[in-house]
C-alpha cells in the first residue's frame, strides 16, 4: 500500500523565549491508504495542531507534509485551496455546516465548487445520504437537525467528493457516547466500503477501541504508535 | 449561482440588520435623488428664465464686440445668416439686434438710453420681450400716419423723461457713417419694470434703426434660441462662421452667473458627498460586523476548499444585492417627491435672486441623470466600503474552523 500522508520532522511552535510552546515537535508519521487511525493524547498534546497541519490549514514551523506525494508547503494559497477541495475531507468537532444551506446543499457544496454536473451531484448526494442514514432530511437546515444528524451531514459532506483523506478532529466530542459510537461505527463501515483513509482525534477510550491504528501524542511528540 | 444563493440567504439570515442597512442606504439614495433633482431642476429653470429673458442660448457677434462694443463692429449680410441658421437642427428661432447708445430727449429732459433695434416678429419668437409690454402694444414695423416710426420705451426711462404713450421721443446718436443721427419716434408701448433689464432701453424696429443710423444689411448681434439649453455649447462650437464673427453660448455671455452656478453646484455636491460618506460609514460598520461575526464560517468555507477569491466575491455580492435593493426602494420613495417637484414645484415664501435672475418657484428635474447618479453613488460607495471587509473575510485563516465552539 502507498502512503497517503507522510510528515517529515513536522514541527509547529507558538510564541517565543519563555513562552515558547512546541505544539508539535519533529513528528514523523506515515499513514497508508485505507487506514483508520486515531490520534489520542491528553489535552494540549497537539492533536488538533497535527490535523491542521496535515490538512494544510496552518503553516508549519519546520518540516514537511507530503500528501498524495505532493509537498503541500510548496503550494500557493489557491493551489492549496483547490488541493483541500479535491483531496481532503474535513469533519470538525463543532460540525461547522454552512448555516444558510440545507443538508443536501451542504453535501453538494464541494461538488458545486468542483463543477460536478447536476445529475452526478444528485446521484451522489442520494447515495451518501442513504449511507449515513439521513434519508428524508435533505431539505432541513442545520439548525433543524440534532447534533448527531449534523455530524452525519458533515461526514457526508467530507466524503461525497471522494477525497483521499478524511481528517476529523474529535468528531464525537459534542455527542453523547451512544451517538458517538454509532457515528464511529458508520465511519468505519464507510472506510471499509470505500477504502477511504480516515484520521481522527479523540479523547474517548471507547472510541479509540474502534481504530485499527492508534497514535499517541504527548507534548507534541509521538510517544506510541500501535497497530492492532 | 451558488454565490448568488449564498449571498441572498446570508442577507435574509440577519433580517433586522439587513433591513436597517437597506433603509439607511435607500435613505441616502432618496436624499441624493431629491437634492440632485432640485438642484438640476432649479438651475435649468433659472437658465430658461434668463435665456428667454433676453440672452438666448447662443449669440453671434463681431469678434471682440462683447468685450469692446462699437457701432462699427457689425455682422454683415445678417439677413442671410439669420435665414441660414433658422434652418439648422435644434434651432427654435433666430433674431438679430442692433445696439446704439444714444441720448433720449423728451419734454425738457435728456437721459442716456440704450437703443436696440429688433425684428418684432423674430424677437417675439426668441425672447419674452413682447410679454413685458406693460402699456400700449408690441412694436410694429411700419411708420405711423404721421410719418414717424414707433418705439417701445423702458419704464424707468419713460418716467425719467416724463413721457407716456403717444408722446414724441427724440433720439440723438451717431450714425454708422459718423454723422449725427437724430429723429423723432412715437411711443407706442412701455416695457419692463423698474428693475428689469429693459428699464432704460428703447426698442425700435430694425427698419427704423437702420434708417436712423444709416445702416444696411447689418446688425451687432444675432440671438439663437435652441430647443434645449444644454445644446448651447456644442451648438456654438459647431457653428461655421466667417472669420471675423464669433459664436458664444450663454455660459460665456453670462459668465458670472454661470460661474456662480457652478460654484453653487459644487457646494451641493460636497454636501451630498458628506451625506454619502455618513451613510457609507454606517454600511461599513454593518458589513464589517457581519463579516467579523462570521469569521469561523469563512474559516470553514476555506477549509473545505473555497477559494479566497470566492469568499471575497461573496461579501461583495451580498453588499451589491443590498445596495441594488436599496436603490430600488429609494427610487420608489423618491418618485413621488421628484414628480411633484418637477411638474408642480415648490413655491418659495420669498423669491430667490440668483445672478440677477429672480425665481419664485423651486422646480425639480425628472431625468435618468437624477435617478442614475444616486444609484451609481450608492452602489459604488457600498462596494468601496465592502472591499476591506471582503478582503478580511477572504484572508480568514482556515484554522479558525477547528477552534471549538
Ligand atoms: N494559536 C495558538 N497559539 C498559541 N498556542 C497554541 C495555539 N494553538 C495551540 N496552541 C498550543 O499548542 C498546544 C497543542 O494544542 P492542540 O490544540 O493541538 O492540543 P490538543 O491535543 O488538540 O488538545 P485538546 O485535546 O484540548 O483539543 C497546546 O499547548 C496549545 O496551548
Ligand atoms: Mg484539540
Amino acid at each position: 500500500m502507498t502512503s497517503v500522508i507522510k510528515t517529515i520532522n513536522l514541527s509547529r511552535h507558538f510564541g517565543q523565549g519563555d513562552t515558547l510552546v512546541k505544539a508539535l515537535d519533529e513528528v514523523n508519521i506515515t499513514i497508508k491508504k485505507g487506514e483508520f487511525t486515531a490520534i489520542i493524547g491528553p489535552s494540549g498534546s497537539g492533536k488538533t495542531t497535527l490535523l491542521q497541519l496535515i490538512g494544510g490549514l496552518d503553516e508549519t514551523s519546520a518540516g514537511n507534509v507530503i500528501l498524495d506525494d505532493k509537498n503541500i508547503s510548496d503550494m500557493s494559497g489557491q493551489e492549496l485551496s483547490d488541493f483541500r477541495r479535491d483531496h481532503i475531507g474535513f469533519v470538525f468537532q463543532a460540525y461547522n455546516l454552512i448555516p444558510v444551506l440545507s443538508a443536501k446543499e451542504n453535501i453538494e457544496y464541494i461538488m458545486l465548487l468542483q463543477g460536478v454536473s447536476a445529475d452526478e451531484r444528485h446521484r451522489r448526494v442520494e447515495h451518501i445520504m442513504a449511507q449515513v442514514g439521513l434519508t428524508g432530511l435533505a431539505s432541513r437546515r442545520p439548525t433543524q437537525l440534532s447534533g448527531g444528524q449534523q455530524q452525519r451531514v458533515a461526514i457526508a459532506r467530507a466524503m461525497v467528493s471522494n477525497p483521499s483523506i478524511i481528517l476529523a478532529d474529535e468528531p464525537t466530542a459534542n455527542l453523547d457516547s451512544r451517538t458517538g459510537m454509532a457515528l464511529i461505527d458508520m465511519m468505519k463501515k464507510l472506510n471499509e466500503q470505500e477504502q477511504m483513509t480516515f484520521v481522527f482525534s479523540t479523547h474517548d477510550p471507547k472510541i479509540m477501541e474502534s481504530a485499527r491504528r492508534i497514535i499517541t501524542l504527548e507534548d507534541g511528540r509521538v510517544v506510541d504508535d500501535f497497530v492492532k | 449561482m451558488l454565490l448568488l444563493k449564498l449571498a441572498f440567504r446570508n442577507i435574509l439570515r440577519n433580517r433586522r440588520r439587513s433591513l436597517l442597512t437597506l433603509l439607511s442606504m435607500s435613505g441616502g439614495y432618496f436624499l441624493l435623488a431629491t437634492m440632485i433633482s432640485m438642484s438640476e431642476g432649479s438651475y435649468s429653470h433659472m437658465i430658461n428664465l434668463f435665456t428667454q429673458d433676453h440672452t438666448g442660448h447662443v449669440q453671434i457677434h463681431y469678434s471682440d464686440y462683447l468685450t469692446r462694443p462699437s457701432l462699427n463692429k457689425t455682422i454683415n449680410n445678417v439677413d442671410e445668416l439669420v435665414n441660414n441658421i433658422s434652418g439648422y437642427p435644434h434651432v427654435k428661432s433666430v433674431t438679430s439686434r442692433v445696439y446704439a447708445p444714444s441720448l433720449a430727449y423728451g419734454k425738457n429732459k435728456t437721459f442716456p438710453a440704450q437703443v436696440i433695434g429688433i425684428d418684432p416678429k423674430r424677437e417675439a419668437a426668441t425672447t419674452l420681450l413682447e410679454l413685458k409690454v406693460k402699456q400700449g402694444q408690441w412694436l410694429s414695423n411700419g411708420m405711423s400716419e404721421s410719418g414717424y416710426f414707433p418705439a417701445l420705451i423702458g419704464v424707468s426711462l419713460a418716467t425719467n423723461l416724463n413721457l407716456g404713450l403717444g408722446d414724441e421721443l427724440i433720439l440723438i446718436s451717431q450714425g454708422i457713417d459718423g454723422s449725427i443721427a437724430n429723429d423723432i419716434f412715437i411711443i407706442t408701448g412701455i416695457v419692463g419694470t423698474a428693475d428689469s433689464y429693459e428699464r432704460n432701453n428703447v426698442y425700435l424696429s430694425l427698419g427704423a434703426i437702420k434708417q436712423f443710423l444709416a445702416m444696411h444689411d447689418q446688425a451687432h448681434e444675432v440671438v439663437i434660441a435652441l430647443d434645449h439649453q444644454s445644446r448651447a455649447m456644442p451648438f456654438a462650437d459647431a457653428l461655421k462662421l466667417p472669420q471675423n464673427l464669433n459664436a458664444a453660448p450663454w455660459q460665456k455671455i453670462e459668465e458670472s452667473f454661470y460661474k456662480s452656478m457652478q460654484v453653487d453646484k459644487k457646494g451641493n455636491y460636497i454636501s451630498l458627498g458628506v451625506i454619502m460618506f455618513l451613510v457609507s460609514i454606517g454600511v461599513l460598520n454593518t458589513v464589517l460586523m457581519g463579516t467579523m461575526e462570521r469569521t469561523r464560517e469563512f474559516g470553514v468555507l476555506k477549509a473545505i476548499g473555497t477559494r479566497p477569491k470566492m469568499v471575497f466575491m461573496l461579501i461583495i455580492m451580498e453588499s451589491f444585492i443590498l445596495a441594488l435593493a436599496s436603490c430600488i426602494v429609494g427610487m420608489l420613495l423618491a418618485f413621488a417627491p421628484i414628480y411633484y417637484l418637477t411638474y408642480i414645484g415648490l413655491v418659495m415664501p420669498e423669491p430667490i435672486d440668483m445672478g440677477g435672475v429672480e425665481f419664485q418657484i423651486m422646480l425639480g428635474e425628472f431625468s435618468a441623470f437624477v435617478l442614475l447618479v444616486p444609484a451609481i453613488t450608492v452602489i459604488g460607495s457600498t462596494l468601496l466600503v465592502s472591499l476591506f471587509p471582503a478582503l478580511k473575510a477572504a484572508k480568514t485563516v482556515p484554522v479558525s474552523a477547528m477552534q471549538a465552539a
